[in-house]
């Protein structure tokens, strides 16, 4: 049966980090948390005594690792595997292990960690605690790193969007947070920027049983969320760095650059800045104990160079992936200086430095860096004293930590010496239940916990024969374990919680909740090819480009056996049973033109490859083959609604009546098998017609045209006017200006006239002159009153529209307060790059005082001798009345007093650029 | 899922061929009695056809949404191959509603509400006058304007899209407002997502179209009854502009509420008259027209047009009034049309459909269309009108029942469902509820059958299947769904 779903919104309000300083007095657990598994939270947490539930805490807890239970107990319950402590000591600080250790509860509120000391006294849970931090820190050595504002800002975005916070609570100030998260620790207390970002990248690598899955985030990425995780990190910097913006395709010549800012870091984190187009030089200092020679490791995305007390040693320049190159340098014992360039041209951004020598294996040189306070802060790191790692070494084996997490020390894998009561043994009581035996692991279960596990201890064992789990009971504690049921519902269980659904995002708004929210599983087994499931599982999936959410790796050694499962319960959809004896190559025809403009254009809203689509950016039309089982396929064109309720895919062929008889003569299962056909050539098939976009290119031939939408330069309510002399402008409604002149070509008007029709679209032709923003018309108090800022609107002018005279060239109409104006442009020639004459003719019934007219404005206007004016020494202008030149708010202008009487007042004067 | 596809094509195979009825050879289909005629579009004219007016001189003007309108002579030849296009104007901004006034042709664009006139006689406009641009655009695609034909005052009424689906960019996105003969703009209706078509109903009252999205459950069709609030708060900022023109700005509805829970809080806001349930009826409700042809256009005087984008079709609307509301009722009425219908126009001769699928895919496949839809003479069968009773529903039909099947409550299928008033785009059909039909009374005249039901729901669609009914003749139903969207059950 499944779970019920009790109350969604529950929400602990005041959990979450319990700010824990570095060295926590080791007073016994008083805590009040338990341990939080994210499915007995959402699905049990009000039940008592359920079967399922224990199973479920039975696998999370690691229950089976210490009590041995046999095979058809085993098989039902979904163990999850403790983390990998290999090299425990490279990630989680000395100082986090040693209080957590002591006491795991408080230390991380919600931890499935038991207490092993419980029940000891102070003092030698003190001595064993600090042996096993020993033991545990030689393992790898902590590369300190701290995170850089620009990475912390992208960070955010990120694990608010990729699909962290699926699971985890929201972190932003004032988010909600639900009693279903899985918890953290505080984070800055037990990582580094570096640890994390290794954690990141790989998760699956140190926690095998893929509750935490892979995310599929690239080293930026990894280190971006980690910065966002561990902002508050604060880290000696012992590199000052120098950045740069502009474009180069190699290291540039720094000396001749000025940098556009500085700072300080504690490691080469190139995320300082803007993500492309950009360069950064560190400067340090670094310490070497032994005189000999030293290899240096440089490997970057783009380019990057090594200098070692001024001298080369090792480049590796150019734009390209992620490579590396090494060079060697003989030094002397003591302290160097380095100098570490790199420059970064587009896409994604990496540097790595590392050395080796004598004593010292292949490692970040971030080790070696020395800060100007480094003798005092030595003392305060962490040093493993090797007596008591070694005690911690037995430890780690007798007291049971090698039951749980695999530790391999010189390759060879701890044993457990601790021994426990086969699960068979067990009699639902006392013990690890209630954690107050001697030397019993502390769980802190809550009462709902502990009675779901000792329903589901005392079934197992009192059942004379224990039934398989039906294929859908394996589903349904699958996605439970794996809180798949945080993204995907399937049938009545699980789907987005109410309180995190607002945070599952999308850049297509108009697909409403496809877009954003994870498909669901019902009849997946129906729908999705084993091969392609799979793939899923190994290699997450981003099929879905719209959606911010992705599908991170589980791991088909983890979820792997969902597929055979899906595959029993979900029925094959039945065999359409369509045969043709239409030629291959005909019938993949026919699907193309089903496929694009002429037929459903399917290509409006799927994206095909990586084509655009022309509406909204639905899913990839090239792997649907591949993904999807044909005969699902099938029906699922003549009925969309029936697998995915309120989709807004239509039916094509609804109730199965055919929209194109002309096509397949008029067949509606062999035109959907067509599109079958020809999708299933998938990248390699000829692109639909109506892919892309083709250039819709407006020319005036005899007469002038206009084209009025979103000119770029011009504002939403532009009117552009192309005219036969190819001299064309761009007339702003909105403040009642020439924006644009320009030359040659008018306007491309596919933008705007090929799907929905959004953004601004700039001129097409060249030469283009951008006049100035602001009204070109103003009342001033006094000719130094400066010129309004408002727009033409606030200021009370009326556009009042245009009227079409010789040749269609249009006059502008508009009213400035009482005053009417004619505003009219003439290219003069048609000779190349021609000049324009504009007129304007103002009138009124009454006379207007202090009216102007601000012909130019710019940086500079210089007079010649021919009654043009240069304006910025780059076009020119030439009035035919009386004007004046002044300087105004840092520019110069060039204004006209304008005495508008009944009679019209004519300005004219012409534009040269 | 374990029928077969292959079983269900040839169910719907045999529908059309065997199960005919007697007296006709084939079973009669939408067009017997409502015929298309399509107009051959020449290639040099892309004819999104966004507004389409009938000019005092008996040329049809047709408005695009690249902004050009072209006049069409003889528009009404058939078949209409003596038609001649003339462009009338060019390179306006996406022109969703033209209406002729004396000389003037009054065309709302992008950004303002425009006239026109040809002042030299030379067939194409020349003056191009703004008749107002008080309301604003940013440069967003979907801040679409739509016109509607003049009122008795001689108002048009403009519906202005909102920046996207969820907020209001610009002023009076998301609003209705007035535009006076003399150019001044009244702010009339707040609450507008995204319209699709507006126009007035034989009473002269005006409605619209919205879509699916935002606060909008399903598609719909809205009383732009002055003063109030049409559901979407988007816009709601502009209240500040208004200068209490229609009052104070109304409380905020409460998201993944229910439309008739928040109208009972909030008195301004007014619920949709008619929900189109999505992909029944269709996914993109668009223009609107009235017929008020005297019954040059069949038995439906009266009732109201609605074109849907996606499925290319248009549907039927019965309105009545209860508790000073409009509700009432739709019906399937006419596929096949070339292009997604976007804009209607209703004329003596036939109702002319204009069409376009740019951006949004539609199942008639030309990018571009212009159908004339006439009536055949013949009368269909089917539902002519459905009106809510305190305890069910009367409906009457186009031709005398079959006593028998009309009187037998296995003849009907009812269940009823509402939608999620809520924030995120969209909804599924929730709170579902199966009512019972006690009894079905036919009435003496045979036209019409009072059903009575016991489990009402007050604020959900009813949707009714008539599928047991026949006319005298033996005719089932040309379509036998209704959606009845029943806000306020009357009280008698």
């Amino acid at each position: 049966m499944p779970p019920r779903c009790p109350d969604a919104f529950s929400i602990i309000v005041a959990m979450l980090i319990v700010a824990c300083t570095l060295a926590v007095p080791f007073a016994s657990g008083q805590s009040t948390s338990h341990p939080i598994v994210p499915g007995f939270e959402r699905f049990y947490a009000q039940s008592s005594g359920d079967v399922a539930a224990g199973e479920l805490l039975i696998g999370e807890l690691g229950c089976l690792s210490c009590h041995r239970a046999e095979a058809a107990i085993a098989a039902r319950v979904l163990s999850k595997q403790a983390p990998i402590l290999d090299h425990v000591g490279l990630r989680v600080r000395p100082e986090f292990l040693r209080a957590y250790l002591a006491d795991p509860q408080k230390t991380k509120p919600g931890t499935t960690m038991p207490n092993l000391f419980s029940s000891v006294s102070e003092a030698e849970r003190t001595e064993q605690v600090e042996a096993l931090t020993h033991f545990l820190a030689s393992t790898g050595s902590l590369l300190e790193g701290g995170p850089v504002t620009p990475a912390i800002r992208r960070g955010e975005q990120l694990f608010h969007t990729v699909g962290c916070v699926a699971c985890h609570n929201p972190r932003r100030e004032g988010s909600t947070q639900l009693s279903t998260s899985v918890p953290l620790p505080e984070m800055e207390s037990k990582y580094s920027v570096p640890g994390l970002t290794e954690f990141l990248k790989n998760p699956l690598a140190v926690r095998l049983a893929g509750r935490m899955p892979h995310m599929n985030l690239d080293d930026t990425q990894a280190r971006e969320i980690a910065s966002y995780l561990l902002r508050n990190l604060e880290v000696a910097s012992k590199l000052e760095y120098a950045y740069y913006e502009g474009n180069w395709d190699k290291l540039p010549d720094f000396d001749s650059l000025t940098p556009t800012s500085y700072g300080v870091s504690a490691s080469f984190d190139v995320n300082v800045g803007r993500e492309n187009s950009f360069a950064i030089v560190f400067r340090g200092r670094f310490r070497v104990e032994q005189e000999g020679n030293y290899v240096f490791h440089i490997g970057s995305d783009d380019g990057s160079r090594l200098k070692v007390d001024g001298h080369e040693v090792v480049t590796v320049d150019g734009i390209h992936p992620f490579s590396s190159g090494k060079g060697k340098i003989a030094l002397q014992p003591g302290i160097h200086e380095l100098e570490v360039q790199y420059f970064e041209g587009g896409g994604e951004q990496e540097l790595k430095v590392e050395f080796q020598g004598k004593g010292i294996d292949r490692r970040a040189l971030e080790y070696a860096l020395v800060g100007s306070d480094d003798e005092q802060k030595a003392t305060d790191r962490f040093q493993v004293d090797p007596t008591l790692a070694a005690k911690g070494k037995q430890l780690f084996s007798s007291i049971g930590c090698a039951s749980c997490h695999q530790l391999r020390v010189d390759g060879k894998q701890l044993a457990s010496e601790r021994t426990a009561k086969p699960f068979a043994a067990l009699v639902a009581r006392g013990g690890c239940l209630s954690g107050t035996g001697a030397g019993v692991p502390r769980f802190h279960l809550n009462d709902a916990q502990s009675s779901s596990v000792a329903a589901a201890i005392k079934l197992l064992n009192n059942a004379t024969t224990l039934p398989e789990k039906t294929p859908e009971q394996a589903i349904t504690s699958t996605l439970i374990a794996f809180n798949c049921v945080a993204c995907h519902q399937r049938g009545e269980l699980g789907g987005v919680e109410s309180g995190r659904n607002a945070l599952f995002q999308s850049d297509q708004p108009e697909m409403g909740d496809e877009g954003r929210i994870p498909p669901h599983l019902t009849g997946v087994g129906s729908k999705l090819q084993p091969e392609w499931l799979k793939q899923v599982f190994d290699k997450g999936a981003k099929d879905r480009p719209y959606m911010f959410t992705q599908m991170p790796r589980f791991g088909s050694q983890n979820v792997g056996h969902l597929i055979a499962a899906f595959g029993q319960v979900d029925p094959e959809v039945a065999d359409h049973g369509i045969t043709t004896d239409i030629d291959e190559r005909h019938l993949k025809a026919a699907g193309r033109k089903l496929v694009g403009s002429e037929g459903f254009s399917c290509i409006k809203c799927h994206t095909w490859g990586n084509e655009k689509a022309t509406g909204i950016q639905s899913i990839n039309m090239v792997t649907m083959t591949r993904r999807l089982k044909e005969n699902w396929f099938h029906e699922y064109l003549l009925n969309p609604q029936q697998y995915r309720p309120g989709t807004r895919m239509p039916a094509a062929w609804p109730q199965g009546q055919v929209l194109l008889p002309t096509l397949l003569d008029g067949k509606a299962m062999t035109q959907i098998h067509s599109v079958w056909e020809f999708l299933s050539d998938g990248a390699k098939a000829t692109a639909p017609v109506g892919l892309g976009t083709d250039p819709i290119i407006l020319t005036a031939f005899d007469e002038a045209i206009i084209y009025r939408n979103f000119i770029e330069g011009a504002g939403p309510r532009a009117i552009g006017v192309g005219y036969p002399e190819k001299a064309n402008q761009a007339f702003d409604a909105n403040d009642l200006r020439i924006a644009l002149l320009w030359h040659g070509a008018f306007m491309d008007a596919s933008k705007h006239w090929i799907g929905r029709g959004p953004g601004f679209q700039p001129p097409l032709g060249d030469n283009i002159l951008k006049l100035p923003l602001g009204v070109s018309f103003a009342i001033l108090s006094s000719p130094e009153a400066s010129w309004p800022t408002a727009t033409a609107k606030e200021l009370g002018y009326e556009f009042r529209g245009y009227r079409l005279g010789e040749a269609r060239r249009p006059t502008f109409l508009y009213d400035v307060g009482k005053v009417r104006v004619e505003d009219t442009l003439v290219p003069d020639s048609k000779e190349p790059f021609t000049s324009a004459t504009r007129t304007l003719k103002l009138a009124t019934a009454l006379p207007v005082e202090n009216v102007w007219y601000r012909a130019a404005v710019g940086n500079s206007i210089e007079a010649t001798d021919d009654d043009w004016y240069i304006v910025d020494g780059s076009w020119r202008i030439r009035l035919d009345v009386e004007s004046t030149i002044r300087k105004s708010a840092g520019k110069v202008e060039l204004l006209i007093p304008v005495r508008v009487t009944s009679e019209a007042t004519v300005i004219t004067q012409q534009y040269a650029w | 899922m374990t029928r077969t596809i292959s079983a269900v094509i040839l169910s719907v195979v045999a529908v059309a061929s065997t199960n005919a009825v007697p007296g006709f050879a084939q079973t009669p289909t939408e067009a017997d009695y409502y015929r298309l005629i399509p107009y051959d579009i020449p290639a040099y004219i892309n004819l999104e056809a966004g507004g389409i007016e009938l000019m005092p001189d008996g040329k049809l003007a047709v408005s695009t949404r690249r902004g050009d309108i072209y006049m069409i002579d003889e528009p009404f030849a058939d078949p209409p191959t003596s038609v001649r296009w003339t462009p009338f104007a060019k390179g306006l901004h996406e022109v969703l509603g033209i209406h002729a006034v004396g000389d003037w042709l009054y065309a709302t664009q992008r950004c303002e509400l425009t006239r026109l006139k040809d002042e030299d006689g030379d067939g194409k406009a020349d003056l191009f006058e703004t008749v107002n641009d008080d309301w604003e655009i940013t440069g967003d695609y979907h801040e679409y304007a739509f016109g509607s034909p003049p009122d008795a005052e001689g108002n048009i009424w403009v519906v202005l899209c909102l920046t996207g689906s969820f907020n209001s960019n610009a002023p009076y996105r998301g609003w209705c407002v007035r535009i006076t003969p003399d150019g001044k703009l009244l702010p009339t209706c707040s609450g507008i997502r995204s319209p699709g078509g507006i126009a007035m109903n034989a009473a002269g009252d005006v409605f619209y179209t919205d879509n699916q999205g935002p606060w909008n459950g399903t598609c719909s069709l809205k009383h732009l009854k002055p003063g109030s609030f049409q559901g979407h708060p988007g816009g709601n900022n502009w209240y500040d502009i208004t200068d209490g023109a229609i009052g104070p700005r109304p409380t905020e509805p409460q998201s993944e509420s229910r439309m008739m829970v928040e109208a009972k809080k909030i008195p301004e806001l007014e619920p949709p008259a008619v929900y189109f349930p999505y992909q029944k009826m269709g996914q993109s409700a668009s223009g609107i027209a009235c017929d008020t042809t005297g019954g040059k256009f069949g038995p439906f005087e009266g009732q109201l047009f609605v074109g849907d984008q996606t499925h290319s079709t248009v549907m039927r609307v019965f309105l009545e009034q209860v508790n000073g509301h409009y509700q009432g009722a739709c019906f399937p009425f006419r596929a096949g049309f070339g292009s997604g219908s976007l804009s209607l126009k209703m004329t003596d001769n036939g109702l002319f459909v204009g069409g376009t699928n740019r951006g949004w895919g539609s199942r008639g496949n030309k990018p571009y269309s212009l159908d004339r839809l006439v009536w055949t003479g013949k009368v269909p069968f089917e539902i002519h009108e459905m009106r809510a009773k305190p305890d069910g529903f009367e409906l009457t039909f186009t031709h005398e029942v079959d006593s028998k099947s009309a009187a037998d409550v296995a003849s009907y299928e009812l269940q009823t469902y509402a939608y999620i008033y809520q924030a995120s785009y969209g909804s599924p059909e929730v709170d579902h509820t199966k009512p019972t039909i006690t009894r079905a009374e036919v009435a003496a005249d045979k036209r019409s059958v009072r059903l009575f039901i016991d489990g009402l729901q007050e604020g959900h669609v009813h949707e009714l299947h008539l599928l047991g009914i026949q006319s005298r003749q033996g005719m089932p139903l040309l379509h036998q769904e209704a959606y009845y969207t029943l806000n306020y059950i009357p009280a008698s």
